[in-house]
């Protein structure tokens, strides 16, 4: 091996590890970030929905022009919001 | 002051407002203004956003739902069909559903909570104030005549507006934050820019049109707002009670003007003993109404000796109340 090759295995190796170390940090950044979202997702949903719950907050005239937007979330919504603890509770 | 110095030394309030409680003649004062400013030359269209509209019997014409309908030259006359209003709103929020996902039907439980919504006693109210925008904006007319819902509708409007303009700017930050998190993670992934938010977009129109309504009843140069009182002691202190209220959500009160009073000529003929306590009975009522409002009462108007409805009587009544 001659020295410019060791350095060059020695850089992809350290290149590897960067990458992976960065792979995972931001990966769980993005994670985080989109959990945090989906959070916000369903508060949202509480204060411009909450009449699907019982809890009624914005004039129903207004909620109706964003109904549309939120309808494929409305199912998991109401199952985060009415649910009281589950497995999923212990693995996140 | 009287009605007529009013109009003639503020032409810049185009948005004039008949309030006051139930029954006290608002429908009257409206179609008797309209009259009034018709006749002078000006373009008018009175209109109505009670669900419980009168305007058809006052002009004798049917004009429920039908848009502007001309009663004589320079006059329109609307009356909002809030239900038919809704109905179409809704089946326009169904139309979005099936083409925004492509389904074949609306969800269930969507359908649920459209029906839901629409049963709601607010629904009714948002939808006519809305409605009133619409009105507003699209014409072209010199005066817009409101002829409004009883006082209590108003007031619980204007306070809604406030309190959602202040819950709508929270929401909006929630949704400004949402993106913030939504961009972050584009970035991490590497993928290109999010959509635009059509949510936050649709929040800046409702935002909007809120405060347009709301903005038009407390537009201080563009509005007038008159009150119509009777000579009854429950209805002059409901009228202090909701003038203060108008008065911190800033509705620029105009005036006053007194309907049915009984004519004080009456008491040189020969009625009986029941007449004369009436009109004994109304001159301490007025003299209350003068205390409490002072010189802002523009007109008083005698009980006349008919219904008024059709043109000849509400041209008899403008010619009262403009003098």
């Amino acid at each position: 091996m001659t020295e410019q090759e060791k350095a060059e295995a020695e850089k992809s190796w350290l290149e590897t590890i960067r990458e992976t170390l960065y792979g995972m940090a931001a990966h769980d950044m993005s994670r985080a970030a989109l959990r945090t979202r989906a959070s916000m997702e369903h508060l949202f949903i509480l204060i411009t929905m909450g009449d699907l719950l019982g809890v009624p907050i914005l004039p129903p005239y207004y909620s109706l022009r964003l109904l549309p937007y939120v309808v494929p979330q409305i199912a998991t919504w109401k199952r985060r919001m009415l649910r009281e603890k589950d497995v999923a509770d212990a693995m996140f | 002051m009287g009605f007529k110095d009013m109009f003639l030394q503020h032409p810049e309030r185009r948005y004039i407002m008949f309030g006051g409680g139930g029954g006290v003649g608002k429908t009257t004062f409206s179609a008797a203004a309209a009259y009034w400013l018709a006749s002078q030359g000006k373009k008018v269209l009175v209109f109505s956003v009670d669900p419980q509209a009168s305007l058809t019997d006052i002009f004798k014409r049917d004009i429920f739902g039908k848009g502007p309908v001309q009663i004589m030259d320079n006059l329109w006359a609307q009356e909002i069909d809030a239900d038919s209003h809704i109905r179409k709103y809704q089946q326009e929020i169904r139309q979005k559903i099936l083409d925004m996902y492509g389904m074949p039907a609306v969800p269930e439980e969507i359908e649920h909570y459209i029906q839901a919504a629409s049963a709601e006693p607010a629904m009714e109210e948002s939808a006519m104030f809305d409605a009133v925008v619409d009105v507003v904006m699209k014409g072209d007319y010199d005066y817009y005549i409101y002829d409004l819902v009883p006082l209590g509708h108003a007031l619980y409007y204007l306070s809604m507006a406030k309190v959602y303009d202040e819950w709508i700017n929270k929401v909006t930050k929630l949704r400004e934050e949402m993106r913030e998190y939504e961009e972050m993670v584009s970035r991490l992934r590497r993928e290109k820019e999010s959509e635009q938010d059509q949510i936050l977009q649709e929040l800046l129109y409702i935002k909007n049109r809120i405060n347009t309504s709301a903005g038009i009843l407390t537009d201080k140069t563009k509005t007038a707002f008159f009150f119509v009182v009777i000579p009854e002691a429950g209805i002059i202190s409901d009228t202090q009670k909701a003038a203060r209220m108008f008065a911190q959500f800033n509705v620029p009160v105009a005036g006053y003007v007194v309907n049915r009073v009984i004519p004080h000529e009456l008491l040189n003929q020969n009625i009986p003993e029941y007449l004369r306590r009436r009109i004994d009975m109304q001159d301490g009522h007025l003299k209350d109404i003068r205390a409490a409002f002072d010189d802002q009462v523009l007109a008083l108007v005698p009980e006349m000796e008919r219904d008024v409805t059709g043109l000849a009587m509400i041209e008899k009544l403008a010619t009262i109340m403009f003098a």
